[in-house]
Protein backbone atom coordinates (compact mmCIF):
# COMPACT_ATOMS: atom_id res chain seq x y z
CA UNK A 1 0.00 0.00 0.00
CA UNK A 2 1.37 3.28 -0.80
CA UNK A 3 3.00 4.75 2.16
CA UNK A 4 0.49 6.69 4.57
CA UNK A 5 -2.94 5.52 2.75
CA UNK A 6 -5.41 4.28 4.99
CA UNK A 7 -7.00 2.37 2.37
CA UNK A 8 -5.76 0.93 -1.37
CA UNK A 9 -3.38 0.31 -2.73
CA UNK A 10 -5.89 0.57 -5.74
CA UNK A 11 -9.26 2.38 -6.28
CA UNK A 12 -12.30 0.63 -6.11
CA UNK A 13 -16.22 0.66 -5.48
CA UNK A 14 -17.61 0.85 -2.81
CA UNK A 15 -21.51 2.71 -2.09
CA UNK A 16 -21.87 5.60 0.66
CA UNK A 17 -22.68 5.14 3.81
CA UNK A 18 -26.42 5.61 2.71
CA UNK A 19 -27.26 4.22 -0.66
CA UNK A 20 -30.75 3.36 -2.31
CA UNK A 21 -28.92 0.57 -3.36
CA UNK A 22 -26.09 -2.01 -2.38
CA UNK A 23 -22.83 -2.60 -3.93
CA UNK A 24 -22.52 -4.67 -7.34
CA UNK A 25 -19.37 -5.19 -7.14
CA UNK A 26 -18.53 -6.63 -3.88
CA UNK A 27 -20.87 -8.36 -0.81
CA UNK A 28 -19.64 -5.63 1.34
CA UNK A 29 -21.21 -2.41 1.00
CA UNK A 30 -19.22 0.40 2.33
CA UNK A 31 -15.47 1.05 2.46
CA UNK A 32 -14.54 -1.18 5.51
CA UNK A 33 -11.89 1.73 6.47
CA UNK A 34 -14.69 4.56 6.59
CA UNK A 35 -15.08 6.00 9.97
CA UNK A 36 -18.70 5.84 11.60
CA UNK A 37 -19.96 8.31 14.42
CA UNK A 38 -22.60 6.26 16.05
CA UNK A 39 -24.92 8.49 18.36
CA UNK A 40 -28.48 8.65 18.56
CA UNK A 41 -28.74 11.87 16.22
CA UNK A 42 -26.55 10.64 13.26
CA UNK A 43 -28.32 7.77 12.36
CA UNK A 44 -27.48 6.12 8.43
CA UNK A 45 -30.52 4.59 7.12
CA UNK A 46 -29.84 0.78 5.76
CA UNK A 47 -29.08 0.68 2.25
CA UNK A 48 -32.25 0.64 0.20
CA UNK A 49 -34.70 1.75 3.30
CA UNK A 50 -37.83 2.48 1.81
CA UNK A 51 -38.55 5.40 3.88
CA UNK A 52 -35.73 7.39 2.05
CA UNK A 53 -35.90 6.14 -1.23
CA UNK A 54 -34.38 9.44 -2.95
CA UNK A 55 -30.14 10.24 -3.59
CA UNK A 56 -29.59 13.53 -1.68
CA UNK A 57 -26.46 15.52 -2.32
CA UNK A 58 -25.41 18.97 -1.68
CA UNK A 59 -23.51 21.14 -3.80
CA UNK A 60 -22.12 25.18 -3.70
CA UNK A 61 -23.19 28.29 -5.56
CA UNK A 62 -21.04 30.80 -7.04
CA UNK A 63 -22.91 33.13 -5.46
CA UNK A 64 -22.17 32.31 -1.60
CA UNK A 65 -19.08 30.47 0.07
CA UNK A 66 -19.25 27.98 2.24
CA UNK A 67 -22.56 27.91 4.84
CA UNK A 68 -23.48 31.24 3.26
CA UNK A 69 -21.44 32.92 6.94
CA UNK A 70 -19.87 35.77 4.77
CA UNK A 71 -21.96 36.28 1.19
CA UNK A 72 -25.64 36.05 3.01
CA UNK A 73 -24.62 39.41 5.03
CA UNK A 74 -23.67 40.80 1.50
CA UNK A 75 -26.34 42.48 -0.35
CA UNK A 76 -24.78 42.24 -4.07
CA UNK A 77 -24.31 38.46 -3.13
CA UNK A 78 -27.51 37.48 -1.19
CA UNK A 79 -29.20 38.87 -4.00
CA UNK A 80 -28.78 36.62 -6.39
CA UNK A 81 -29.52 33.56 -5.10
CA UNK A 82 -31.65 34.93 -2.59
CA UNK A 83 -33.33 31.67 -1.12
CA UNK A 84 -32.85 28.12 -0.17
CA UNK A 85 -34.04 25.56 -2.80
CA UNK A 86 -33.80 22.03 -3.57
CA UNK A 87 -33.48 20.78 -7.15
CA UNK A 88 -35.71 17.87 -8.78
CA UNK A 89 -36.49 16.48 -12.22
CA UNK A 90 -39.74 17.02 -13.74
CA UNK A 91 -40.18 12.89 -13.50
CA UNK A 92 -39.77 13.60 -9.28
CA UNK A 93 -42.10 16.84 -9.20
CA UNK A 94 -44.72 14.75 -11.05
CA UNK A 95 -44.98 12.10 -9.01
CA UNK A 96 -45.13 14.05 -6.18
CA UNK A 97 -47.55 17.28 -7.75
CA UNK A 98 -44.97 19.41 -6.88
CA UNK A 99 -44.92 22.83 -9.25
CA UNK A 100 -41.75 24.75 -9.95
CA UNK A 101 -41.50 27.36 -7.09
CA UNK A 102 -43.66 25.57 -4.54
CA UNK A 103 -42.17 24.66 -0.72
CA UNK A 104 -40.97 20.98 0.04
CA UNK A 105 -39.56 19.35 2.90
CA UNK A 106 -36.48 17.50 2.51
CA UNK A 107 -36.45 14.55 5.34
CA UNK A 108 -33.52 12.36 6.49
CA UNK A 109 -32.72 9.94 9.64
CA UNK A 110 -30.91 13.53 11.07
CA UNK A 111 -33.93 16.36 10.33
CA UNK A 112 -36.29 18.07 7.72
CA UNK A 113 -35.52 21.70 6.41
CA UNK A 114 -37.86 23.70 3.96
CA UNK A 115 -36.85 24.59 0.04
CA UNK A 116 -37.98 26.05 -2.76
CA UNK A 117 -38.55 23.26 -5.40
CA UNK A 118 -36.40 24.08 -8.51
CA UNK A 119 -38.31 21.98 -11.18
CA UNK A 120 -35.46 20.93 -13.86
CA UNK A 121 -34.50 18.86 -16.97
CA UNK A 122 -30.85 19.07 -15.37
CA UNK A 123 -31.66 17.05 -12.69
CA UNK A 124 -31.66 13.82 -14.39
CA UNK A 125 -33.50 10.03 -12.83
CA UNK A 126 -30.60 7.59 -12.22
CA UNK A 127 -30.97 4.12 -13.54
CA UNK A 128 -29.22 2.17 -10.30
CA UNK A 129 -28.73 -1.88 -10.21
CA UNK A 130 -32.56 -2.18 -12.92
CA UNK A 131 -33.95 0.99 -10.95
CA UNK A 132 -35.26 4.02 -11.63
CA UNK A 133 -33.69 6.35 -8.49
CA UNK A 134 -34.73 9.76 -8.14
CA UNK A 135 -32.33 13.09 -7.15
CA UNK A 136 -32.45 16.15 -4.93
CA UNK A 137 -29.58 18.38 -4.88
CA UNK A 138 -29.70 21.17 -2.47
CA UNK A 139 -26.81 24.28 -2.27
CA UNK A 140 -25.58 23.87 1.64
CA UNK A 141 -25.14 27.62 1.92
CA UNK A 142 -28.18 29.22 4.37
CA UNK A 143 -28.96 29.37 7.28
CA UNK A 144 -30.99 31.56 9.95
CA UNK A 145 -29.25 34.64 10.03
CA UNK A 146 -28.21 37.27 7.41
CA UNK A 147 -30.08 39.27 4.65
CA UNK A 148 -31.08 35.89 3.08
CA UNK A 149 -32.11 32.89 5.26
CA UNK A 150 -33.05 29.25 4.80
CA UNK A 151 -33.00 25.59 5.75
CA UNK A 152 -29.51 24.62 6.26
CA UNK A 153 -28.73 21.50 4.41
CA UNK A 154 -26.42 20.45 6.75
CA UNK A 155 -29.05 20.01 9.44
CA UNK A 156 -29.88 16.66 6.93
CA UNK A 157 -25.89 15.15 6.77
CA UNK A 158 -24.14 12.62 8.84
CA UNK A 159 -21.44 12.77 10.40
CA UNK A 160 -18.28 10.48 9.24
CA UNK A 161 -14.83 10.21 8.52
CA UNK A 162 -13.00 9.50 5.10
CA UNK A 163 -10.51 6.95 6.18
CA UNK A 164 -7.14 9.37 4.97
CA UNK A 165 -8.79 12.87 5.66
CA UNK A 166 -11.45 12.40 7.95
CA UNK A 167 -14.02 14.52 5.98
CA UNK A 168 -17.65 13.16 6.73
CA UNK A 169 -19.49 12.32 3.36
CA UNK A 170 -21.66 15.26 2.66
CA UNK A 171 -22.31 14.99 -1.29
CA UNK A 172 -24.35 11.65 -1.34
CA UNK A 173 -27.07 10.78 1.52
CA UNK A 174 -30.72 9.42 1.28
CA UNK A 175 -33.31 11.27 1.96
CA UNK A 176 -37.45 11.48 1.11
CA UNK A 177 -39.57 14.71 0.19
CA UNK A 178 -42.88 15.73 1.51
CA UNK A 179 -44.77 18.62 -0.56
CA UNK A 180 -45.69 21.83 1.36
CA UNK A 181 -44.11 23.75 3.92
CA UNK A 182 -42.72 22.76 7.38
CA UNK A 183 -44.43 22.61 10.34
CA UNK A 184 -42.51 24.97 13.31
CA UNK A 185 -42.89 24.61 17.22
CA UNK A 186 -43.77 21.48 18.22
CA UNK A 187 -45.39 20.30 15.09
CA UNK A 188 -41.76 20.14 14.08
CA UNK A 189 -41.49 17.28 16.06
CA UNK A 190 -44.27 15.64 15.92
CA UNK A 191 -43.45 15.88 11.78
CA UNK A 192 -40.00 14.40 11.57
CA UNK A 193 -40.96 11.80 14.22
CA UNK A 194 -43.37 10.57 11.48
CA UNK A 195 -41.38 10.33 8.26
CA UNK A 196 -37.69 9.63 10.25
CA UNK A 197 -38.66 8.23 13.90
CA UNK A 198 -36.37 9.55 16.35
CA UNK A 199 -36.91 6.73 18.68
CA UNK A 200 -35.36 3.08 18.47
CA UNK A 201 -32.23 1.76 18.01
CA UNK A 202 -28.67 3.83 17.57
CA UNK A 203 -27.56 2.17 14.71
CA UNK A 204 -29.64 0.87 11.92
CA UNK A 205 -27.04 0.14 8.79
CA UNK A 206 -25.63 -3.47 9.37
CA UNK A 207 -22.07 -2.65 8.45
CA UNK A 208 -22.24 0.12 10.98
CA UNK A 209 -22.59 -2.77 13.50
CA UNK A 210 -19.01 -4.78 12.49
CA UNK A 211 -16.90 -1.28 12.52
CA UNK A 212 -14.82 -1.28 15.50
CA UNK A 213 -13.53 1.63 17.71
CA UNK A 214 -9.67 2.22 16.17
CA UNK A 215 -10.37 -0.30 12.95
CA UNK A 216 -9.20 3.02 10.16
CA UNK A 217 -6.15 3.59 12.62
CA UNK A 218 -6.79 6.69 14.25
CA UNK A 219 -6.95 9.99 12.44
CA UNK A 220 -7.18 13.59 13.77
CA UNK A 221 -10.48 13.69 14.60
CA UNK A 222 -10.59 10.66 16.48
CA UNK A 223 -10.22 12.94 19.80
CA UNK A 224 -12.95 13.77 21.90
CA UNK A 225 -15.99 11.55 19.89
CA UNK A 226 -18.35 9.38 21.19
CA UNK A 227 -17.62 5.86 19.79
CA UNK A 228 -19.63 2.50 20.41
CA UNK B 1 -7.54 37.57 -24.97
CA UNK B 2 -7.66 34.25 -22.70
CA UNK B 3 -3.55 33.37 -22.33
CA UNK B 4 -2.35 37.02 -23.17
CA UNK B 5 -2.88 37.41 -19.34
CA UNK B 6 -2.30 40.95 -18.60
CA UNK B 7 -1.76 42.19 -22.04
CA UNK B 8 -5.06 40.98 -22.94
CA UNK B 9 -7.41 44.24 -23.44
CA UNK B 10 -9.85 43.31 -20.47
CA UNK B 11 -6.59 43.71 -18.21
CA UNK B 12 -4.47 46.14 -19.49
CA UNK B 13 -4.45 49.93 -19.28
CA UNK B 14 -5.66 52.21 -22.22
CA UNK B 15 -5.87 55.32 -23.70
CA UNK B 16 -9.28 54.71 -25.73
CA UNK B 17 -11.11 57.91 -24.39
CA UNK B 18 -8.32 60.21 -25.36
CA UNK B 19 -7.73 58.74 -27.91
CA UNK B 20 -11.62 59.22 -29.62
CA UNK B 21 -11.36 55.31 -30.13
CA UNK B 22 -14.94 53.51 -30.95
CA UNK B 23 -14.66 50.70 -27.91
CA UNK B 24 -17.34 47.75 -27.55
CA UNK B 25 -18.30 44.46 -25.66
CA UNK B 26 -18.84 41.52 -27.18
CA UNK B 27 -20.53 38.71 -25.28
CA UNK B 28 -20.10 34.99 -26.45
CA UNK B 29 -22.51 32.91 -23.76
CA UNK B 30 -20.15 29.60 -25.69
CA UNK B 31 -17.55 30.08 -22.99
CA UNK B 32 -19.65 31.89 -19.78
CA UNK B 33 -20.28 29.65 -16.96
CA UNK B 34 -22.61 31.81 -15.46
CA UNK B 35 -20.81 32.68 -12.50
CA UNK B 36 -22.18 35.89 -11.83
CA UNK B 37 -19.01 37.67 -11.36
CA UNK B 38 -19.59 39.98 -14.33
CA UNK B 39 -23.11 40.99 -12.40
CA UNK B 40 -21.69 41.20 -9.16
CA UNK B 41 -18.92 43.68 -10.27
CA UNK B 42 -20.84 45.78 -11.77
CA UNK B 43 -22.99 46.56 -8.51
CA UNK B 44 -20.15 46.96 -6.52
CA UNK B 45 -18.18 49.51 -8.50
CA UNK B 46 -21.22 51.14 -9.33
CA UNK B 47 -23.01 51.32 -6.29
CA UNK B 48 -25.75 50.19 -7.42
CA UNK B 49 -28.12 49.40 -4.73
CA UNK B 50 -30.22 45.86 -3.76
CA UNK B 51 -33.85 46.02 -4.73
CA UNK B 52 -35.06 43.15 -2.79
CA UNK B 53 -34.07 39.81 -2.45
CA UNK B 54 -36.28 37.69 -4.53
CA UNK B 55 -36.04 34.40 -5.51
CA UNK B 56 -37.63 33.71 -8.92
CA UNK B 57 -37.63 29.76 -9.76
CA UNK B 58 -36.18 30.32 -13.30
CA UNK B 59 -33.15 28.57 -12.90
CA UNK B 60 -30.40 30.37 -11.26
CA UNK B 61 -31.00 33.82 -11.99
CA UNK B 62 -32.55 35.57 -9.90
CA UNK B 63 -32.25 39.12 -11.16
CA UNK B 64 -34.91 38.67 -14.36
CA UNK B 65 -33.95 41.33 -16.19
CA UNK B 66 -31.88 44.33 -16.48
CA UNK B 67 -33.17 47.57 -15.01
CA UNK B 68 -32.33 50.75 -13.09
CA UNK B 69 -30.45 48.33 -10.26
CA UNK B 70 -29.31 45.53 -12.52
CA UNK B 71 -26.79 46.84 -15.65
CA UNK B 72 -25.70 43.31 -16.19
CA UNK B 73 -28.09 40.57 -16.11
CA UNK B 74 -26.55 36.82 -16.52
CA UNK B 75 -29.27 34.94 -18.16
CA UNK B 76 -29.85 31.40 -17.70
CA UNK B 77 -31.92 29.93 -20.42
CA UNK B 78 -32.80 25.89 -20.34
CA UNK B 79 -33.81 24.76 -23.98
CA UNK B 80 -35.23 21.64 -24.28
CA UNK B 81 -35.91 22.01 -27.76
CA UNK B 82 -33.79 21.29 -30.55
CA UNK B 83 -32.78 24.12 -32.11
CA UNK B 84 -30.80 23.73 -35.21
CA UNK B 85 -27.76 21.14 -35.29
CA UNK B 86 -26.82 21.35 -31.53
CA UNK B 87 -24.02 19.00 -29.21
CA UNK B 88 -26.77 16.85 -27.70
CA UNK B 89 -25.82 14.96 -24.34
CA UNK B 90 -26.80 11.16 -24.15
CA UNK B 91 -26.97 10.42 -20.62
CA UNK B 92 -30.80 10.49 -20.48
CA UNK B 93 -33.61 8.20 -19.80
CA UNK B 94 -36.43 7.14 -21.12
CA UNK B 95 -36.13 9.47 -24.48
CA UNK B 96 -35.81 6.23 -26.17
CA UNK B 97 -33.50 7.26 -29.18
CA UNK B 98 -30.71 8.35 -26.99
CA UNK B 99 -30.48 11.79 -27.72
CA UNK B 100 -31.44 14.49 -25.57
CA UNK B 101 -31.42 18.05 -27.04
CA UNK B 102 -30.99 19.68 -23.46
CA UNK B 103 -28.94 22.73 -23.11
CA UNK B 104 -28.49 25.22 -20.32
CA UNK B 105 -27.26 28.69 -21.86
CA UNK B 106 -26.44 31.40 -20.38
CA UNK B 107 -25.87 34.50 -21.75
CA UNK B 108 -24.28 38.18 -19.66
CA UNK B 109 -27.09 40.47 -21.03
CA UNK B 110 -26.15 44.73 -21.01
CA UNK B 111 -27.02 47.95 -22.26
CA UNK B 112 -26.30 47.61 -26.30
CA UNK B 113 -24.75 51.47 -26.39
CA UNK B 114 -26.64 51.54 -30.09
CA UNK B 115 -25.10 53.02 -32.78
CA UNK B 116 -28.79 54.78 -33.13
CA UNK B 117 -29.93 54.87 -29.49
CA UNK B 118 -33.55 55.26 -28.66
CA UNK B 119 -33.06 56.57 -25.30
CA UNK B 120 -30.49 60.02 -26.41
CA UNK B 121 -33.11 60.65 -29.04
CA UNK B 122 -35.50 60.62 -26.51
CA UNK B 123 -33.58 62.74 -23.57
CA UNK B 124 -35.38 66.08 -23.52
CA UNK B 125 -32.58 67.17 -21.24
CA UNK B 126 -29.28 66.08 -22.80
CA UNK B 127 -29.18 64.16 -19.88
CA UNK B 128 -28.06 60.80 -22.20
CA UNK B 129 -24.69 61.70 -24.22
CA UNK B 130 -22.74 59.94 -26.69
CA UNK B 131 -19.48 59.37 -25.37
CA UNK B 132 -15.84 59.60 -27.01
CA UNK B 133 -15.62 55.92 -26.84
CA UNK B 134 -18.87 55.53 -28.62
CA UNK B 135 -20.86 54.55 -25.44
CA UNK B 136 -24.11 56.28 -24.39
CA UNK B 137 -24.07 57.84 -21.04
CA UNK B 138 -26.72 58.99 -18.74
CA UNK B 139 -25.84 61.75 -16.42
CA UNK B 140 -27.69 61.60 -13.71
CA UNK B 141 -26.93 65.29 -12.37
CA UNK B 142 -28.74 65.90 -15.50
CA UNK B 143 -31.71 63.95 -15.65
CA UNK B 144 -35.14 65.02 -14.16
CA UNK B 145 -36.76 62.07 -14.60
CA UNK B 146 -38.89 62.22 -17.18
CA UNK B 147 -39.17 58.53 -18.09
CA UNK B 148 -39.08 59.39 -22.26
CA UNK B 149 -35.75 56.83 -22.60
CA UNK B 150 -37.44 54.46 -20.77
CA UNK B 151 -40.07 53.58 -23.27
CA UNK B 152 -37.91 54.34 -26.21
CA UNK B 153 -35.43 51.86 -25.60
CA UNK B 154 -36.00 49.17 -28.53
CA UNK B 155 -34.20 46.86 -25.53
CA UNK B 156 -36.10 47.26 -22.93
CA UNK B 157 -32.64 48.22 -20.71
CA UNK B 158 -32.87 51.79 -19.26
CA UNK B 159 -35.28 51.83 -16.42
CA UNK B 160 -35.95 54.33 -13.23
CA UNK B 161 -35.38 53.72 -9.97
CA UNK B 162 -38.36 53.16 -7.83
CA UNK B 163 -38.75 54.82 -4.16
CA UNK B 164 -37.40 54.22 -1.84
CA UNK B 165 -33.87 53.35 -3.12
CA UNK B 166 -31.31 56.26 -3.27
CA UNK B 167 -31.36 58.80 -6.27
CA UNK B 168 -34.55 57.07 -6.79
CA UNK B 169 -37.07 58.69 -9.54
CA UNK B 170 -33.72 59.07 -11.64
CA UNK B 171 -33.02 56.82 -15.31
CA UNK B 172 -29.96 54.34 -14.71
CA UNK B 173 -27.98 51.81 -17.21
CA UNK B 174 -24.99 50.83 -18.08
CA UNK B 175 -22.21 53.86 -17.60
CA UNK B 176 -19.61 51.31 -19.85
CA UNK B 177 -17.60 51.97 -17.32
CA UNK B 178 -17.04 55.67 -18.08
CA UNK B 179 -15.12 57.02 -15.05
CA UNK B 180 -13.04 53.76 -15.45
CA UNK B 181 -11.84 54.14 -19.12
CA UNK B 182 -11.60 57.88 -18.14
CA UNK B 183 -8.53 56.32 -16.20
CA UNK B 184 -7.67 54.13 -18.64
CA UNK B 185 -9.10 51.16 -16.66
CA UNK B 186 -11.25 48.47 -18.41
CA UNK B 187 -14.88 48.30 -17.60
CA UNK B 188 -15.14 46.09 -14.55
CA UNK B 189 -17.01 43.45 -15.88
CA UNK B 190 -14.95 42.47 -19.02
CA UNK B 191 -11.97 42.69 -16.07
CA UNK B 192 -13.59 40.02 -13.81
CA UNK B 193 -14.77 37.68 -16.33
CA UNK B 194 -12.79 34.48 -16.18
CA UNK B 195 -13.40 32.72 -19.04
CA UNK B 196 -13.60 36.22 -21.11
CA UNK B 197 -16.87 35.77 -22.60
CA UNK B 198 -16.93 39.44 -22.24
CA UNK B 199 -14.49 40.78 -24.06
CA UNK B 200 -13.71 44.62 -23.77
CA UNK B 201 -11.36 46.45 -26.57
CA UNK B 202 -11.79 48.42 -30.11
CA UNK B 203 -15.42 47.83 -31.56
CA UNK B 204 -13.35 47.15 -35.14
CA UNK B 205 -11.30 44.36 -32.92
CA UNK B 206 -14.02 42.87 -31.68
CA UNK B 207 -15.97 42.36 -34.71
CA UNK B 208 -13.72 40.59 -36.39
CA UNK B 209 -12.96 38.42 -33.44
CA UNK B 210 -16.21 37.77 -33.23
CA UNK B 211 -16.77 36.90 -36.96
CA UNK B 212 -14.19 34.26 -36.66
CA UNK B 213 -15.95 32.86 -33.38
CA UNK B 214 -19.05 32.34 -35.45
CA UNK B 215 -17.48 30.58 -37.96
CA UNK B 216 -15.62 28.41 -35.38
CA UNK B 217 -17.95 27.42 -33.86
CA UNK B 218 -20.20 26.46 -36.99
CA UNK B 219 -16.79 24.15 -38.03
CA UNK B 220 -17.35 22.41 -34.05
CA UNK B 221 -21.21 21.86 -35.15
CA UNK B 222 -22.87 24.67 -34.05
CA UNK B 223 -24.61 25.14 -36.97
CA UNK B 224 -27.21 27.40 -35.20
CA UNK B 225 -23.87 30.25 -34.06
CA UNK B 226 -25.12 33.34 -35.23
CA UNK B 227 -23.64 36.80 -34.44
CA UNK B 228 -26.51 39.51 -32.86
CA UNK B 229 -25.58 42.86 -34.12
CA UNK B 230 -28.50 44.67 -35.93
CA UNK B 231 -27.03 47.00 -38.19
CA UNK B 232 -29.71 46.22 -40.86
CA UNK B 233 -32.37 47.66 -38.76
CA UNK B 234 -33.21 51.54 -37.55
CA UNK B 235 -30.51 50.94 -34.70
CA UNK B 236 -27.51 50.29 -36.99
CA UNK B 237 -25.30 48.15 -35.24
CA UNK B 238 -24.26 48.11 -31.23
CA UNK B 239 -21.08 49.07 -29.09
CA UNK B 240 -22.54 45.59 -27.16
CA UNK B 241 -22.94 42.75 -29.47
CA UNK B 242 -23.56 39.02 -28.95
CA UNK B 243 -23.20 35.57 -30.11
CA UNK B 244 -26.10 33.58 -29.77
CA UNK B 245 -27.28 29.93 -30.24
CA UNK B 246 -30.42 29.69 -32.27
CA UNK B 247 -32.97 32.49 -32.37
CA UNK B 248 -32.99 36.41 -30.44
CA UNK B 249 -36.41 35.36 -28.89
CA UNK B 250 -34.83 32.84 -26.88
CA UNK B 251 -32.54 35.27 -25.23
CA UNK B 252 -35.51 37.99 -25.00
CA UNK B 253 -33.83 40.10 -27.35
CA UNK B 254 -35.76 41.47 -30.38
CA UNK B 255 -35.37 40.31 -33.36
CA UNK B 256 -35.44 43.55 -35.80
CA UNK B 257 -35.26 46.57 -32.76
CA UNK B 258 -36.12 49.68 -34.37
CA UNK B 259 -35.27 53.02 -32.68
CA UNK B 260 -39.16 55.03 -32.45
CA UNK B 261 -38.06 58.25 -33.47
CA UNK B 262 -37.86 56.56 -36.89
CA UNK B 263 -42.09 57.10 -36.99
CA UNK B 264 -41.66 60.53 -35.98
CA UNK B 265 -41.84 61.86 -39.61
CA UNK B 266 -45.43 59.62 -40.50
CA UNK B 267 -46.50 61.28 -36.50
CA UNK B 268 -45.97 64.44 -36.96
CA UNK B 269 -47.11 64.37 -40.49
CA UNK B 270 -50.22 62.88 -39.07
CA UNK B 271 -50.41 65.63 -36.63
CA UNK B 272 -49.89 67.94 -39.15
CA UNK B 273 -52.88 66.88 -41.40
CA UNK B 274 -55.33 66.64 -38.11
CA UNK B 275 -54.29 70.59 -37.20
CA UNK B 276 -55.19 71.79 -40.85
CA UNK B 277 -58.01 69.68 -40.68
CA UNK B 278 -59.57 70.76 -37.63
CA UNK B 279 -58.63 74.53 -38.69
CA UNK B 280 -60.49 74.21 -41.91
CA UNK B 281 -63.83 72.72 -39.64
CA UNK B 282 -63.04 75.77 -37.11
CA UNK B 283 -63.32 78.40 -40.47
CA UNK B 284 -66.02 76.08 -41.68
CA UNK B 285 -68.08 76.51 -38.85
CA UNK B 286 -67.98 80.49 -38.56
CA UNK B 287 -68.43 80.83 -42.49
CA UNK B 288 -71.98 79.65 -42.13
CA UNK B 289 -72.71 81.41 -38.93
S1 LIG C 1 -29.89 49.55 -25.42
FE1 LIG C 1 -31.49 51.00 -24.78
S2 LIG C 1 -30.57 52.07 -23.04
FE2 LIG C 1 -28.88 51.08 -24.15
S3 LIG C 1 -28.15 52.64 -25.63
FE3 LIG C 1 -29.66 51.39 -26.72
S4 LIG C 1 -31.57 52.54 -26.44
FE4 LIG C 1 -30.18 53.35 -24.89
S1 LIG D 1 -18.24 36.86 -15.43
FE1 LIG D 1 -18.03 35.96 -17.49
S2 LIG D 1 -18.26 33.72 -17.17
FE2 LIG D 1 -19.06 34.73 -15.31
S3 LIG D 1 -21.26 34.98 -15.72
FE3 LIG D 1 -20.29 36.90 -16.39
S4 LIG D 1 -19.91 36.56 -18.59
FE4 LIG D 1 -20.31 34.54 -17.71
Amino acid sequence: MPKGLKDGPFPTHYEPLESPVSNELYSHDTNPAEQWFARQENRFAPPGDPRFPYVLTTYRLTEHHTAGGMSRFLSHLAKLQPEMFAEISPELATQHKINNADYICVVTLRGAIEARALVSRRIRPLALNGKTVHQVALPYHYGTAGLVRGGAANDLLTISGEPNVTIMEAKALTCNIVPGRLPRGPAFAEFLNKYAPQTGPTILHPEERSFRKGQSGGGHAHEGKTWM
Amino acid sequence: MIGEGTQSTNQRRHNYLQENVEVGFFTDPTVCIGCKACEVACKEWNEVPDDGFTWLGNSYDNTGHLGASTWRHVLFLEQDRQKGSQIVSSHSLGSGDGEDPFRWVFLSDVCKHCEEAGCLEACPTGAIVRTEVGSVLVQNDVCNGCGYCVVSCPFGVIDRRPQPLPDAGGAFKCTFCYDRQKSGLPPACAKVCPTESIVFGRLDDLRARATQRVQQLREHGYADAQLYDPIDTSVRGTHAFFLILGEPEAYGLPPKPQVPTIHLKSAWTAAFATAIGALIATLCAFAFL
